[in-house]
């Protein structure tokens, strides 16, 4: 096997280093992106990319693709599993429609030329199950965010105005979990939920404890600005899925306004699609895209990804219970519902997006408006997956957000609702080519802190993907289809310097990393003994027994800050 | 007519979608109809001796098919007569056309069939005319009759078309059944749970869910999903 590559004559798109659409040669040796003078007398394989696209591999910031959540997901859907993908041969055997076995979620990164993949709930009493399947991803590099917005813990030090201890409690829990970040899904809400209900404001009391979303939610920003963690607080906003929530959207992102980060966001907002909905009531529906986007516009301190519903199955599940349970009775689909002890819960919802459903077609253009209006810089674009549908379909969204054209076609097939409750068919903005890779790419790199990943500079990861698309010559709004086409299979997905498919072919395997954040030399972890210790009377499990242990993961990559 | 002979015992299952479609090839091209053998593909002709008799639309199965899977899954005309027994999923989805099974039929026969007809002439597994996990809908149309007696769950989701049993069935007759009818002239066990509609007539002995309120010559139900089923004596 080659272990150096010299990708020669692409056309290559960078935008962390500046490259807008230039011809240049890429040398990549012992998986690193590297000077030519560093290939110089090895064994190089050549790879002609002439009038081809080259940039850097995909990054999915947010997607759920490991965990309980998903694998209830599997169980209560066998209709989904009768998809079969590969046939066990040089390749593992991988089914699956929207819902995908491990093995298929890696090959079809793998295929479309995105080469890592956050999985963004974790319920931490199930990192070891969350790992487990990780495990059992190949191709891509990965990590899983655990959920504290609902933990008895994260209210106690909140309660107490103690960060703290926070910050020492999200310390160990990352170090428990072998997570990467801090997600807030629905703070308060599902701990409400415990009791049959919900929080409406930012300002409601979490029952039983004597705080509020809006407290959770800044002082976690708190403790992970002075953890300094790779990652902001990543998002889900209360009220999701309820008409009127754009409000407390825009609210939630202005409590953004107090804290500031050099290098990133101090807060990501998560499938805002979800979370832009005007009016008081699913007849008075409209979007909320633009007021949100004024907002998001005019502060710099944080980011959001779209959550684009593409029409077709899918499957809703996340962490915040009650809005799967209000889900379950407005469609009359199957649920489940999850209990992870003092941590949080989840629920899971089959769902169909159909185009001539006023609601779904809504959801669909809010998407497009939030991707279209914001700035290229603060929104990436994801489906939530399988929240929105399957990940395989973001070139569907990329060739919608850079063509005109392609979405005047595709309008004409949705419910009209969405002429009167958006603004979408009045959108001129059309996304270059350099902003599509940015936010699949660079922006969700930095977003979730990562120097090595989305970009093509010396010293990243060769983690590269090529395209058969010339950017100088291709016409991106009226060439939707070529452009569709050409992202949908990357020629060549070429991960730590490994080439592993060619033209929606796999031809090699490999297993990528997992990485962690390990913040425990920043605080007394002495600190939070005691209470850990009093804590766990509440547990299924004994304290010690708690969490995963790096040597059991396949291939850990821990990250000491 | 084709005539298709199976040159060996199977080791492991065949799941082969013989439709009467085949009987419209050449004997080349029907050799080379691609099944799977266990997780190979391979081959119909090295499996199968194929032999040409006549242009009627029509498959004759001659021998144990008892490991042969989907035979006639989606078929919507002609005809398919298996001079022994056949695997599971035989008929499925099936939208038209006639099937005979002179043996027995394993599980899932014409599952979420659309309409045709069915005669197995022994006993036909479990799970006939059912929905298939994780679907809403069972067969919905057609005919299916089972000389001899059948397994657990008959006409699970069913919605349309027609399920009769000469002999005795199993437990689970027309679980959440929301249409069609289904006759047993031997005993079953429990009948009707969760049934929206349709109509399940019993000759012999059989086990009602507490959930059906007796009216003058049937019971109705299932209350507990506010059906409107009826289940009565043949
Ligand atoms: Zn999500």
């Amino acid at each position: 096997m080659h272990h150096a590559l010299h990708i020669k004559n692409g056309i290559v798109i960078d935008p962390k280093n500046g490259v807008k659409a230039e011809k240049m040669d890429i040398f990549v040796k012992d998986g690193k992106i590297v000077e030519e003078s560093e290939v110089k007398g090895e064994d190089v394989k050549v790879i002609d990319a002439s009038n081809k696209l080259v940039v850097a591999g995909g990054v999915d910031m947010h997607a759920h693709i490991a965990g309980s959540k998903i694998n209830t997901g599997r169980t209560m859907r066998p209709e989904e599993m009768r998809v079969v993908r590969n046939i066990a041969n040089k390749f593992r055997a991988a089914v699956g429609r929207v819902l995908l076995t491990s093995p298929a979620i890696g090959y079809e990164y793998a295929k479309m030329g995105y080469t890592s993949s956050f999985e963004a709930a974790q319920p931490p009493i199930g990192a070891m199950h969350t790992h487990e399947e990780l495990d059992a991803i190949p191709m891509i590099d990965k990590a899983a965010l655990p959920v504290f917005g609902n933990w008895h813990f994260v209210f106690k030090y909140v309660e107490a105005k103690d960060i703290e201890k926070l910050k020492t409690f999200i310390a160990w829990a990352l170090e428990r979990t072998k997570g990467f970040g801090v997600k807030v899904v629905n703070p308060g809400g599902v701990e409400a939920w415990m009791y049959g209900g919900n929080v409406t404001s930012l300002d409601d009391q979490v029952p039983g404890f004597n705080v509020t979303p809006r407290e959770i939610i800044t002082s976690l920003i708190k403790a992970v600005e002075e953890l300094k963690l790779n990652h902001s607080v990543h998002l889900h906003c209360n009220r999701l899925g309820v008409p009127g929530n754009y409000e407390t959207t825009i609210e939630t992102i202005k409590l953004a306004g107090g804290f500031s980060n050099d290098a990133r966001q101090v807060l990501h907002v998560t499938h805002v699609q979800f979370n832009a909905y005007a009016g008081d009531s699913w007849r008075t529906v409209s979007s909320g895209a633009e007021e949100i986007a004024k907002t998001m516009n005019s502060m710099d301190n944080v980011t959001i990804d779209m959550g684009q519903p593409i029409f077709g199955h899918a499957t809703a599940m996340t962490g915040d219970a009650p809005f799967q349970f209000t889900l379950h009775k407005l469609t009359g689909a199957r649920w489940s519902n999850k209990d992870s002890e003092v941590e949080g819960g989840a629920g899971i919802v089959p769902l169909v997006y159909l185009p001539k459903n006023p609601v779904h077609a809504l959801q669909w253009a809010i998407g497009l408006e939030l991707g279209l209006l914001i700035d290229s810089d603060k929104v990436v674009l994801t489906t939530d997956y399988p929240n929105g549908g399957p990940f395989t379909e973001y070139p569907y969204v990329m060739a919608m957000l850079m063509s005109k054209k392609m979405r005047e076609g595709e309008l004409e097939k949705v419910s009209p609702f969405v002429q009167k409750a958006t603004n979408l068919p009045a959108i001129d903005t059309e996304k270059t080519l350099e902003e599509i890779i940015h936010m699949t790419r660079s922006l969700p790199a930095r977003i979730l802190g990562l120097p090595q990943k989305g970009h093509l500079g010396v010293g990243a990861d060769a983690d590269i993907a090529i395209y058969d698309l010339n950017p100088l010559e291709i016409d991106t709004s009226n060439d939707f289809e070529k452009v569709y086409k050409a992202f949908k299979t990357a020629e060549y997905t070429i991960k730590s310097g490994r080439i592993l498919a060619k033209n929606g072919e796999l031809v090699d395997e490999c297993w990528g990393k997992t990485y962690w954040v390990d913040a425990t030399g920043r605080v007394d972890m002495e600190a939070i003994k005691p209470d850990l210790e009093d804590y766990f009377k509440y547990y299924s499990v004994e304290l010690q027994n708690y969490g995963v242990e790096e040597e059991w993961l396949k291939k850990p990559e821990r990250i000491v800050i | 007519m084709i005539i298709i002979k199976p040159k060996t015992e199977f080791v492991v299952t065949v799941e082969a979608e013989l439709t009467p479609d085949l009987a419209e090839k050449d004997v080349g091209e029907i050799k080379k109809f691609k099944v799977y053998y266990g997780k190979d593909v391979v081959e119909l002709g090295e499996l199968f001796e194929i032999t040409k008799e006549g242009d009627d639309k029509k498959l004759v199965l001659d021998g144990d098919f008892s490991r042969v899977k989907w035979v006639g899954c989606r078929m919507s005309d002609g005809e398919i007569v298996v001079k022994g027994s056949v695997g599971a999923n035989c008929g499925a989805y099936m939208a038209g056309g006639k099937i005979v099974i002179e043996g027995d039929a394993d599980d899932w026969l014409g599952a979420e069939m659309k309409d045709g007809e069915i005669v197995v002439k022994g006993d036909a597994a479990n799970l006939v005319g059912c929905a298939y996990y994780g679907d809403a809908t069972g067969m919905s149309g057609g005919k299916i009759t089972i000389e001899g007696n059948a397994g657990n769950y008959i006409g699970e989701k069913m919605a349309g078309g027609e399920i009769e049993i000469k002999g005795n069935a199993g437990d689970f007759i027309g679980t959440e059944m929301k249409g069609g009818t289904i006759v047993i002239h031997g005993n079953c066990g429990f009948v009707g749970g969760d049934m929206k509609a349709g109509e399940i007539k019993i000759g012999g002995e059989f086990e009602l869910m507490p959930t059906f309120v007796k009216q003058e010559d049937a019971w109705v139900g299932d209350v507990n999903v506010k059906g409107e089923g009826v289940v009565r004596r043949l």
